[in-house]
């Protein structure tokens, strides 16, 4: 076992394992990205890049809310719902009730925030299973959204409220910005700020934290208040896309988010996720989707490869990533 | 320290990715662009490339109604390709019953360069974006199935059933089937499809002005079977003999209502619905179920793709094609079903 | 305990030339192990010397790479725990892991269940079941639940478990790691007796009392090489510990006398769940001991101290005033401080990296804005792992990769880096080797020489008698006993007489 010698593209053995057990999805997604770029040359271009950054901001806020959840040992299972609610309250208030664009939006994101605080403080205060609290609160959420919006859609006809998808600055669209800017305070947040560690610390070893002296409400709360706010605008923008709201909208939209989360190393046993790893594993489904439409793959394989893709590449990086024990 | 160094070779090997595709692609368009003139009298090149590209947005590939369309979609698009009348097309695109991930298509279609586009819609109101978004990049568009709210501005054409009437055809069914009248439900589908709206309208058309038949609630069922037979049983207990018909917005839900009533002795109360799909279709072979409203769907894509042939051709085409709906009972069943 | 050449010369397991690696790191090297029939055989070596890689590779968790094992005379190997269970090997574990659902029977029997056709057929397990524990005189039926056992009753039932597979050769890794001293006495017991039918018993301790008092042989390992073994009846204290680490241990307690000033910490009355009217008071630079049974309210009292749990009466004064305490963040806040017994569970965020650990009680002074300052929380942590001597390649790595006492360090510098004014220990030295045992003895001299007060919680006399200015003994949730060090250094107080005490006499 102890070859010293041992060298793979350079590097000795285990320094290639290091890398790979870092990087290792990131280089997933660059071969990923030569692969479908060799089949289809138009994947390329710079268009179809920044349409899939694009299409991948909605998922990419409902992955980091996800993230956090998943890294404290729970996970949240209402955001789809939450998208539906908040696409309820900007129908009801801009088209219906006349209110300001950003009023509206104000208030739809202030209520799924809301709705993440209520998550949080039944997670943390009852020490109620997530899964057990967010299934149900995802039922009351889409129920409301239902009630607000009389099951009908509701046209946003507005046309500045439209822009909120399509404008673009510099030639970057507006959902890009928003997801570089929600990654970047994502990552401070995670990474750089005490309520980061207090996540991961809560998320490894709950009763070490609270010997530390971390308050595991306030951690828990605020995780689920910011998925439940990351949702919101989530909502805003997919509203902006269909300019129509909705209450059946959002369904399912937790599986591609969980994905994203497992593909960026985000382990379920809790205390262990990167920002940066998150945002690759949102891009692989994007690329995913992407990809293989281009190519012309048919439909009804691309679920299935989806979730090959999936299970392969978390297996890579278990192998890669082999600790001892 | 090492650490770093590595995530910032990673990162210019992405970069690096992405630049050598810009530039390559850029390449390519300029090809293209210089091509345009030499090719432009390719009849029917929309975006004129000198290549006929077509696309297809399915609304999902799971649904038994669906599938039969993509299939036929996916026949004839192979045969085009086949046969030179067309150069190539994007495949069955999984629309997955959702406008946003029909949008997303539609962008994909954009960046293959179609020049039409067939759409069956998710929603009325939120696939909009999507028919708009291909009708902006000069893509022209041929709606199936259902009418997103600007279609008749923006699309090239419209395909599909009169669900109105189709509403229309059910309660008409159970006014000529019950005769002395009495109570029935209504099982919807997902409320605010185009589909449940309109068929929800024909059925009300009909039944607002007949005293002898009173509703005892429209219940949302989401187009599941399961739901309506619950609806079933439930009404069943509730109203006794008293309840006589069961109208359905598709015939999954209608076949388990009727199978939920006859399991229960109560064949005598009427289910009806709308689709034609293979286990109704049965149920009205063997006599379980006395009809079912067939909604002609290969025949809707069919239409579209004759539209995109005829403009191929240079001819003329219509605005709106409207494929009828089949009253599928014993008589007729044999014909329908495979 | 004596050991009988001429009988027992016939070995029950044979290691010859056993070597392991993992990946680089070579675990094992050409390790010999020669276990006589009816002999306890102690392993001793500071954690990570290789003695529990060679244990796994007996029980088949591991394949050495090199090497062979003969088992009863025969060529052995096994791959994993049943085989070896079937062989007539069976471990028992230093942190248990019963499936605390089961009933003791359910325990027994696992995987080999007694059957009628494809249902279980309880009623003749249970019957069985109950013949066994009653020839070992356990105090409860086969139909307890594992749950509603104390930690020496499961251990009980792991070596009445062995015991039914008809093993030869039981391996016990630091099995007296959590009971007390009755508890152990109660195990020595048992082991004298299977002993006596013939069992070989290889026995992994760190507790160099016991050793003497029930071991015939002794292996020492250091370092993943086999360094050699002493009967004991021939072996020494020093000369074992000098042989586990290779250099000479002088004193075993290093207590160094230092001023004891004004009262920092008092207590008054304090009850909870588990002890009843506590009252006592620690002055700055003094050790106090804690000593008792478990489960007599010694680490109750401190995590209730702490706002681990509830107080239903009492005060708490810190330097002469009142304070209240509801949870760890605020005894935190005030400057109390705990190292809980459970470190695996309580202490560390086993995942996460050794700075992140030191770093999160103290976070709030750790900012730069709304940012952590990381440069600042760097030099803070090394600077509390060089104080600390933390052996470690580097302060990012998890906390998982290091050994017991560098994990022990890691949790230290964590309060330490909090500033406190009363640091609470329980059990600090548990599970941890020689060499760092005695350098956190050392480090608790250090903080009190600083004017902190510390509180040690141990279940180990020696430990408490050596370490401490003053011992309060526990028993059934009161203080039955002080004790100073003068009378301990004066010997007008003994181990026994402190014994008597937690057990209940004056």
């Amino acid at each position: 076992m102890a070859k010293e010698k041992e060298k793979i593209l350079g590097m000795d053995g285990d320094k290639f394992r290091m890398f790979m057990g870092k990087y290792g999805i990131g280089v997933i997604l660059v071969l990923m990205m030569v692969f479908i770029s060799f089949m289809e040359p138009s994947f390329r271009s710079a268009s179809n890049m920044i349409n899939v950054a694009t299409q991948v901001s909605i998922n990419a806020m409902i992955a980091y809310g996800m993230c956090l959840a998943i890294t404290t040992e729970g996970i949240d299972l209402s955001v789809g719902a939450q998208l539906a609610l908040v696409s309820c309250i900007l129908g009801q208030l801009i088209s219906n009730k006349g209110w300001s664009i950003p009023l509206a939006i104000l208030a739809a994101v202030l209520v799924s925030t809301l709705w993440g605080v209520i998550n949080g403080l039944l997670i943390s205060k009852f020490n109620m299973f997530p899964f057990v609290v967010t299934l149900s609160t995802q039922l009351i959420i889409r129920g409301l959204a239902q009630l607000i919006s009389g099951g009908q859609a509701i046209p946003i006809t507005d046309a500045a409220f439209k822009r909120i998808y399509s404008t673009k600055i510099a030639a970057v669209p507006f959902p890009i910005l928003v997801l570089i800017l929600v990654t970047v305070l994502m990552y401070l947040l995670l990474h750089w700020t005490k309520l980061g560690r207090y996540i991961f610390a809560v998320g490894d070893n709950m009763n070490a934290a609270i010997a530390s002296g971390v308050s595991v409400i306030k951690t828990k709360t605020a995780v689920y208040a910011i998925s439940g706010f990351l949702a919101g605008i989530a909502g805003v923008i997919f509203t902006a896309k269909t300019a129509s709201a909705q209450s059946n909208i959002g369904i399912g939209y937790e599986t591609d988010a969980v994905a994203a989360c497992v593909l960026g190393g985000t382990s379920f046993a809790g205390g262990v996720a990167t920002i940066p790893g998150v945002l690759m594993g949102i891009f692989i489904i994007g690329f995913i989707y992407n990809g293989m439409n281009l190519i012309g793959i048919d439909s009804y394989y691309q679920s299935m490869t989806k979730g090959a893709v999936i299970i392969g590449a978390v297996l890579l990086d278990m192998v890669m990533n082999k600790k001892t024990n | 320290m090492k650490r770093k160094m590595l995530s910032v070779l990673l990162c210019a090997a992405l970069v690096v990715v992405m630049a050598t595709g810009c530039g390559g692609s850029d390449k390519k368009e300029e090809g293209g662009k210089s091509s345009k003139g030499e090719t432009s009298e390719v009849v029917g090149d929309v975006n004129g490339d000198g290549k006929i590209m077509c696309g297809y947005i399915s609304k999902n590939i799971v649904d038994p109604f669906h599938a039969p369309i993509n299939d036929y979609a996916k026949k004839t698009f192979d045969a085009l390709k086949k046969d030179g009348t067309i150069d190539d097309w994007t495949g069955i695109l999984d629309g997955e019953t959702d406008a946003n991930k029909q949008i997303d298509r539609a962008d994909e279609c954009i960046a293959k360069n179609c020049d039409y586009v067939i759409i069956l819609p998710a929603e009325a109101s939120s696939s909009d974006a999507a028919v708009t978004k291909l009708t902006d990049a000069g893509i022209k568009v041929i709606v199936v199935n259902s009418k997103t709210d600007s279609t008749d501005d923006v699309a090239m054409a419209y395909v599909g059933p009169d669900d109105v009437k189709a509403g229309e055809m059910l309660a008409q069914w159970v006014i000529d089937n019950v005769s002395d009248g009495g109570k029935y439900a209504h099982c919807q589908g997902v409320i605010g499809n185009s589909a449940q709206i309109q068929r929800g309208e024909g059925i009300e058309n009909l039944m607002k002005d007949n005293d002898k038949f009173e509703s005892v609630g429209d219940f949302p069922c989401e187009w599941q079977a399961d739901k309506a037979a619950n609806v079933a049983t439930d009404m069943m207990n509730q109203y006794g003999d008293d309840l006589k018909a069961i109208i359905c917005d598709n015939d999954d839900m209608s076949s388990a209502a009727q199978k939920a009533c006859n399991d229960a002795g109560r064949s005598d109360i009427v289910c009806v619905g709308v689709d034609g799909n293979e286990n109704p279709l049965q149920m009205v072979k063997d006599g379980e179920m006395g009809a079912t409203v067939l909604q002609d769907g290969p025949a809707q894509v069919e239409g579209a793709i004759d539209l995109i042939k005829k403009a191929l051709k240079g001819e003329e085409t219509e605005k709106e094609v409207m494929i009828p709906f089949v009253l599928i009972t014993k008589d007729n069943v044999d014909e329908y079903l495979k | 305990m004596t050991y009988k050449a001429d009988e027992q010369e016939k070995y029950v397991l044979e290691c010859h030339g056993i070597s392991k690696a993992f990946g680089g790191t070579q675990a094992l090297c050409n390790v010999e192990l020669l276990v006589r029939q009816g002999e306890v055989h102690a392993l001793l070596g500071e954690n990570g010397a290789g003695k529990s890689t060679l244990m796994k590779c007996i029980i088949g968790l591991h394949q050495q790479d090199k090497g062979e094992i003969l088992f009863e005379g025969k060529p052995y190997s096994a791959k994993g725990p049943t085989e070896a269970l079937n062989a007539g090997i069976s471990m028992i574990h230093q942190e248990l892991n019963p499936e605390p659902h089961l009933t003791i029977a359910e325990s027994i029997f696992l995987k080999r269940e007694n059957t009628k056709g494809i249902l279980l057929d309880k009623r003749a397990q249970n019957k069985r079941a109950d013949e066994i524990l009653k020839k070992f005189n356990f105090p409860y039926n086969s139909k307890t639940l594992m749950k509603e056992l104390t930690l020496a009753q499961m251990q009980m039932v792991e070596i009445i478990k062995a015991v039914s597979y008809n093993s030869r050769l039981i391996i016990m890794d630091e099995p007296t790691s959590s009971l007390d001293s009755e508890e152990t006495a109660h195990l020595f017991s048992i082991i004298r007796e299977l002993k006596e039918k013939g069992v070989a018993i290889i026995y992994i301790s760190h507790r160099m009392e016991e050793i003497f008092e029930i071991c015939d042989y002794v292996s020492v390992f250091r370092d993943g090489t086999y360094v050699g073994a002493r009967s004991m009846e021939a072996a020494d204290r020093d000369g074992l510990i000098s042989m586990m680490v290779g250099r000479k241990v002088e004193n075993v307690f290093p207590k160094v006398e230092c001023e004891i000033g004004e009262v920092v910490f008092k207590v008054e009355g304090l009850s909870g769940k588990g002890f009843d009217d506590i009252s006592f008071e620690v002055r700055k630079g003094e050790i106090l001991g804690i000593s008792g049974l478990v489960g007599s309210g010694r680490s109750e009292t401190m995590r209730a101290i702490f706002g681990m749990d509830p107080i239903t009466e009492g005060k708490l004064y810190l330097e002469g005033r009142e304070i209240k305490i509801k949870k760890p963040g605020q005894a935190i806040k005030q400057g109390i401080c705990m190292v809980n017994e459970d470190r695996k569970n309580f202490g560390l965020a086993l995942h996460r990296s050794i700075r992140e650990n030191i770093a999160l009680p103290t976070l709030p002074i750790m900012q730069k804005g709304m940012l952590l300052n990381k440069k600042k929380e760097e030099k803070n942590c090394l600077n509390m792992g060089n104080l600390l001597k933390l052996k470690a390649a580097s302060i990012e790595h998890d906390a998982f990769s290091l050994s017991g006492g560098n994990q022990q360090k890691t949790v230290l510098a964590k309060w330490l880096l909090a500033n406190p004014k009363v640091l609470i220990l329980d059990e600090p030295t548990r599970g941890v080797d020689v060499g760092a045992k005695s350098e956190i003895h050392n480090l608790m001299c250090q903080f009190a020489a600083k004017g902190l007060a510390v509180i040690m919680i141990s279940s180990e006399l020696p430990e408490i008698m050596g370490m401490s200015d003053r011992i309060l003994v526990y028993h059934e949730g009161k203080i039955r006993g002080e004790v100073l060090r003068e009378e301990i250094l004066s010997g007008e107080t003994d181990q026994e007489k402190i014994l008597a005490k937690a057990f209940g006499g004056m």
